[in-house]
């Protein structure tokens, strides 16, 4: 699903809340409407009155609701304010007339006037009012949640996006030295080596461009990639390259970044072990201490030349991705003898994949 | 055995075929490049096993099975590039899927499934006598003696078999199958057409995603379980 598909489906185009919810908001109104009218129940007709005025307020109070609605945002205010003004006067108006007519059936008024019916504000005008205040004040904190949704929403997608950039760099790179050593023992007709490491190849492939929709897998998922990437680089090494990958207990079910592993190892052998003319050995040893992993690469390599190192884009890219993922939760520490060699150390929260149910 | 292949590729016919011609049992074979014709030539040849690329023109390779009469279906391995139809094979009830590029060792064990089906008793020599105690392996001009019982786990290394005890590697000069069948099969499994382990070494399993396995030994050793073993490697281990 794209972006904007995405956002769409979650956010209808219609985002303005339900007429019976505005209605429901200003319910409260009702209550005020029968404290103020308390003095008046002396009088024998007053309750009645209340009442009249009250179920009066609710019938206007959802077409009022609804006109208000249609207009938010689609008039300027000042146009909303005296549209709403008119509207709910003339409700008024209409419910002063049914109160006098009311009022004369009891006898208490001798005849209609109409003055009486257009000055009264007791009827429902300042009731009506203070609903279309309501209506206004929570459309507003409404409109705001939404907005705030959204960029909630478009920055978890941006970082996704950047997440997918950020791991795309790495692919086309473990590619070319191994084509490289497949093209050689194919016209040395080393058939068997060509076949084994161009199926491994496949292999790798696959397991990362299977994870290219997950942001982390598995430990073990990731150290198996690693490892096809090793034994792709152990044909082409051969005896140079010692290899020595460890894990302690409880560490495989751990959730990590996909293509954490890979990268710092086709460091450790690009700019290690391969710079060397005699063997060399690469070390990875993940371990668990309590709430947080550890994953230690080691390597021998030539005496360091002071330029270029850290720079390499794998590092600096793994740095990226940790700290996108787990903030402050992490570091990465590079260490580089003097003699030659280069240890890394990632430490990071252990957070345990879900179970894979077995098939 | 008769074979049939088919593969809309002829590149990838090729590849298959050439490696059926190493086998001397398999005398028969027969190519398609697509379904119809494979279709057409099934309901009226009796055929053993048919490798079946996935995603062809027209039928699929799953399809061309569905539309088959149970009686006439073959045996099938399922070619495919894809992991995801991993699954999809199982249900099909294929003997077993290759992934794209073919690796030999995986040919050579999809072809002994499907021999263990066809009901020829799996090649295991007679002379499955007591297991051997020692391997002897050469460490420049002298002989050195391995002890079974001292061997954790043991890896396929080019030409040699690597004997792993402790932080050493002893190189053997033999195959996995010699090293395999000369083992005591109650304590050395099989998880890898590279890899033996012997059981009391293995202290944690963990699935992959493409129902593979991590194996960690108790020393911290990751070694992979390949699907075709892993359920072996579980039934050993009593899981």
């Amino acid at each position: 699903m794209t972006a904007t598909a995405a956002l769409a489906a979650r956010h209808p185009p219609d985002a303005r809340l339900p007429v019976w919810m505005i209605v429901l908001a200003g319910s409260p109104i009702v209550l005020c409407m029968a404290i103020m009218g308390l003095p008046e129940l002396a009088d024998d007709h007053a309750a009645a009155f209340r009442v009249l005025f009250a179920l009066t307020y609710l019938a206007w109070s959802v077409p009022i609701a609804i006109v208000q609605r249609h207009l938010w945002r689609k008039v300027p205010a000042w146009a909303l304010v005296a549209v709403m003004l008119a509207a709910t006067y003339a409700c008024s108006i209409v419910n002063n007339v049914l109160a006098q007519v009311l009022s004369m059936h009891w006898g208490r008024t001798p005849n209609f006037t109409w003055a009486r019916n257009l000055s009264g504000l007791d009827g429902c005008w300042l009731a009506l009012i203070a609903f279309c205040a309501i209506h206004a004040m929570v459309a507003h904190a409404h409109e705001l949640r939404a907005a705030r949704e959204r960029v909630r929403e478009a920055e978890g997608l941006a970082r996704d996006a950047e997440l997918r950039a950020l791991r795309y760099q790495m692919h086309p790179h473990f590619l070319f030295n191994p084509l490289n050593a497949i093209s050689a023992l194919v016209t040395e007709r080393r058939n068997d080596d060509a076949t084994r490491m161009l199926s491994t190849l496949g292999d790798l492939l696959r397991a990362t461009l299977e994870s290219g929709h997950l942001h982390e897998v598995s430990l073990a998922d990731e150290l198996a990639t690693t490892q096809l990437y090793l034994d792709i680089e152990k044909v082409r090494l051969g005896d140079r390259l010692g290899l020595d990958v460890k894990a302690g207990p409880d560490v495989l079910r751990a959730r990590v970044p996909s293509l954490l592993i890979q990268p710092l190892v086709e460091n450790a052998i690009r700019h290690g072990i391969a710079r060397l003319r005699e063997p060399g050995r690469l070390g990875v040893q993940v371990s668990r201490d309590g709430e947080r992993l550890r994953i230690v690469v080691t390597n021998d390599g030539p005496p360091t030349e002071p330029r270029g190192v850290g720079q390499a884009i794998g590092l600096a890219n793994v740095r990226e991705r940790l700290s996108r993922l787990y903030g402050d939760r992490q570091h990465v520490d590079l260490d580089l003898a003097a003699q030659g060699g280069c240890r890394v150390e990632i430490v990071m929260p252990f957070q345990a994949a879900a179970p894979r149910e077995t098939v | 055995m008769r074979v049939l292949v088919v593969d809309d590729e002829p590149l990838s016919r090729r590849g298959v075929c050439l490696r059926l011609a190493r086998h001397a049992d398999i005398a028969w074979v027969r190519e398609c490049g697509d379904g119809e014709s494979a279709l057409a030539l099934l309901r009226d040849t009796p055929v053993d096993v048919a490798f079946l690329d996935v995603r062809m023109p027209g039928i699929s390779g799953f399809d061309l099975l569905d539309r088959l009469p149970p009686a006439s279906r073959p045996l099938a391995v399922m070619l495919t590039a894809y992991d995801q139809y991993a699954l999809r094979a199982f249900e099909a009830a294929a003997v077993d899927y290759l992934l794209k590029p073919i690796d030999d060792g995986r040919f050579e064990e999809a072809l002994a499934r499907v021999r263990m089906r066809l009901g020829g008793a799996p090649v295991v020599d007679a002379a499955q006598a007591a297991p051997v105690r020692c391997f002897t392996a050469r460490i420049g001009h002298r002989d050195v003696v391995v002890r079974v019982d001292d061997v954790e786990w043991i890896e396929a290394s080019g030409d040699y078999v690597g004997l792993h005890v402790g932080a050493k590697t002893h190189l053997v000069r033999q195959t996995m199958q010699q090293i395999e069948q000369a083992l005591d099969g109650r304590r050395f499994v099989r998880i890898h057409r590279s890899t033996i382990v012997r059981l009391d070494r293995v202290a944690e399993l963990e699935a992959l995603s493409n129902r593979d396995c991590m194996v960690r030994l108790h020393d911290g050793t990751l070694v992979r379980a390949s699907r075709s073993y892993v359920d072996g490697l579980r039934a050993a281990l009593g899981l």
